[in-house]
């Protein structure tokens, strides 16, 4: 467990007391406050494991791209023996960033300042007139490299944490792990990216995309309206609703952890219904799989799963696959199945970081995935489908663009910031009879929990020990 | 001067002979171009889609900041900003003007696009030019005092239409490798 302390705000504010649990409320400054933002790039950025893109975007040795942990520049790359290393992008002479670029291929990484050189690893290599012995004789070169991040591989994406000793990142992953499988570690050879990902700035602090990435579905409703008014989901089957109502699309079962992950496993059955003209309950689970293969997936790539999956994993992913949610900061995932006109389905698969550039700025960054063995008539649909509707020019996601800096700017007023956000509709209804997954489990219509999860781990470490 | 264009990246297009500025061509070319900021700083969506081929590749590649040595690397062509032909085109249309959800333009931006440095090529193709044009759009969103700006490089190819013309491909090369607005939910 972790120690609580009670650090406070220059105006005597503890920073446990905005987040109120007996009322299930957030005080609106967090949104706001440099003070607050400032802490969270020590407590959290500065300490968890942190996504920063896939190890297929740096195949060959000396690959490298620039990404971001918190407010730091880091440089995620791939040295001769293949392994993948994080290190801050600070040269360790006198703080120039070591590469300007966004990627490219090096065996040196050479600072333009004053020339001193480092390898893919981050060791130093020297510096100019090495006979004079320029980066002087008080610190050794062992102790002149950059300095390194701890680095995981998971399904290929790429985590790094400043926290050396600190958990381990299944720790951190809990008993999300099980359900990021089904989605991650699917399939034999695995995914890779369809190409660098879509960066933009959004003027909003980070935690109102952050927040809303721990399945909120509620927004869907109203915000993404259209998508049941003309978009992929207005076409519908008999006794499911009408026009711009999406309520059916809300039920399902919804996942969250300890660590703020959280994951929406969305009912597949009126799909499968609809694609099979069959009831899914008389389907088995090798039945369902071939009607509506995995999104990303084709019949041909279903017999995968049992490779690396357990039965119980399939039993979820043909009745509730996980479809949307997030992991704890500021990531969140879509695998989503996107009905087509002619009545076929077509998956898109995302991931997002918004990485925080300051308390009223977030880089939204969006890579686009494929599974490495999908058909190249699959991956150009998903591609276009997935561009057409996430990320930049995103059909959906431009209407969540210009809402989180609304939110953002509430927060900065006198008044506005002493408001709350609330996370009221917790049900706590528990698992559905005979769920087999780990975690905190609640069935049925979308709801508060998972997101009033996220804002406890939140809380739990920015009140930690430091 | 005839190797300006050459120096940038013009896609699949073959290009042929320059048509010199105040040419016929060149001033309906210009006029198009003109005509089509002036409907989509209106609104008019419908008309400006009028205006687009069946056929539209309607395309805005990423850009990354590269070493002055690996200079075509600046231009990303797998993932993209925009990835679209006509019918998606169309359907983005349906989503702004046929919906009352889409929040992204509702209200909608205030936009300029400033359209210049434009200069005109024939293909293989007589009934076809290849275009280039300079743009800037100055974007005003709510109440912001600020303007997002979106600057950009479009290829185009057009296709006579009678006295006018046909859009039949864009290809739009932001500047920016970060952009710098929350939305690409204007057309460019």
């Amino acid at each position: 467990m972790l120690t609580k302390t009670s650090p406070t705000l220059a105006d005597g504010t503890k920073i446990a007391d905005l987040v109120m649990p007996d009322t299930r409320e957030v005080r609106m400054r967090v949104l706001s406050d440099p003070e607050i933002y400032d802490l969270e790039m020590e407590r959290i950025f500065g300490k968890i494991w942190l996504f920063l893109g896939h190890e297929s975007e740096i195949p060959k040795a000396g690959d490298f791209v620039v990404r971001d942990m918190g407010s730091d520049s880091v440089i995620v790359s791939r040295d001769k023996e293949g392994q993948v290393h994080v290190m801050l992008n600070v040269c360790s002479h006198r703080g120039m960033r070591v590469s300007t670029l966004d990627g490219g291929n090096t065996q040196i990484h050479k600072c333009i300042y004053h020339g001193w050189a480092f390898r893919p690893n981050g060791d130093f290599i020297g510096s100019p007139v090495e006979r004079e012995c320029m980066h002087g004789k008080m610190t050794p070169k062992e102790q002149l490299g950059l300095k390194k991040a701890r680095v995981t591989l998971y399904g290929g994406l790429v985590f790094a944490t400043w926290n050396i000793d600190g958990p381990s990142f299944e720790e951190f992953l809990g008993d999300a792990k099980w359900y990021y499988d089904m989605l991650f570690c699917r399939s034999d050879k695995g995914m890779e990216v369809l190409g660098p990902p879509q960066r933009f700035v959004v003027r909003a602090n980070w935690k109102a995309a952050g927040e809303q990435s721990a399945a909120d579905g509620f927004h869907t409703l109203t915000l993404h309206r259209w998508l049941g008014e003309v978009g992929n989901y207005s076409k519908k089957g008999e006794g499911e609703g009408e026009g711009g109502d999406l309520s059916p699309e809300m039920y399902g079962v919804e996942i969250s952890s300890p660590h703020g992950h959280a994951l929406r496993c969305i009912d597949l059955a009126r799909k499968i219904r609809r694609m099979t003209g069959l009831d899914p309950t008389e389907l088995s689970v090798r039945q369902k799989l071939d009607a509506l293969p995995p999104v990303g997936m084709t019949k041909d790539m279903v017999s995968q799963l049992y490779n690396n999956l357990s039965e119980e994993q399939l039993a979820v992913m043909t009745t509730m696959p996980p479809q949307v949610g997030g992991m704890f900061p500021n990531v969140l995932f879509g695998f989503v199945y996107i009905p087509q006109a002619d009545g076929s389905v077509v998956g898109s698969l995302t991931m997002h970081a918004y990485v925080p550039r300051g308390p009223d700025k977030l880089e939204f960054v969006n890579w686009i995935f494929a599974e490495k063995d999908a058909p190249p008539e699959l991956r150009e649909k998903m591609l276009k489908q997935t561009i057409q509707l996430f990320g930049t020019s995103g059909m959906v996601e431009q209407d969540d663009s210009d809402t989180w800096p609304h939110m953002t700017l509430s927060a900065k007023g006198a008044m506005g910031r002493t408001m709350t956000l609330k996370y009221q509709a917790c049900y706590e209804t528990g698992a559905p009879k005979g769920w087999p997954g780990p975690g905190i489990v609640n069935e049925g219509f979308t709801k508060d929990d998972t997101q009033w999860h996220w804002w406890m781990y939140w809380r739990d470490l920015m009140t930690a020990e430091a | 001067m005839q190797d300006v264009q050459e120096r940038t990246i013009t896609g699949s297009t073959e290009i042929g002979q320059r048509v010199p500025v105040g040419t016929t061509d060149y001033n309906r070319i210009v006029e198009f171009l003109y005509e089509e900021a002036s409907l989509l700083d209106q609104i008019r969506l419908k008309e400006w889609s009028a205006r687009l081929a069946p056929d539209l590749v309607y395309t805005a590649p990423l850009r990354e900041t590269r070493g002055m040595s690996h200079q075509a690397a600046t231009f990303v062509r797998t993932v993209q900003h925009y990835h679209d032909d006509y019918r998606s085109v169309m359907g983005r249309i349906m989503r702004l003007t046929g919906t009352k959800s889409a929040w992204a333009e509702d209200p909608p931006s205030r936009t300029r696009r400033l359209v210049t440095n434009v200069l005109v090529h024939t293909t293989p193709n007589p009934e076809e030019f290849a275009v280039v044009s300079y743009l800037l759009v100055t974007r005003s969103r709510f109440n912001f005092d600020d303007h997002d700006l979106i600057s950009a490089e479009r290829h185009d190819l057009l296709r006579r239409d009678g006295d006018s013309f046909k859009l039949a491909r864009r290809e739009i090369l932001l500047d920016q490798a970060v952009i710098g607005t929350p939305n690409l939910a204007i057309f460019l």
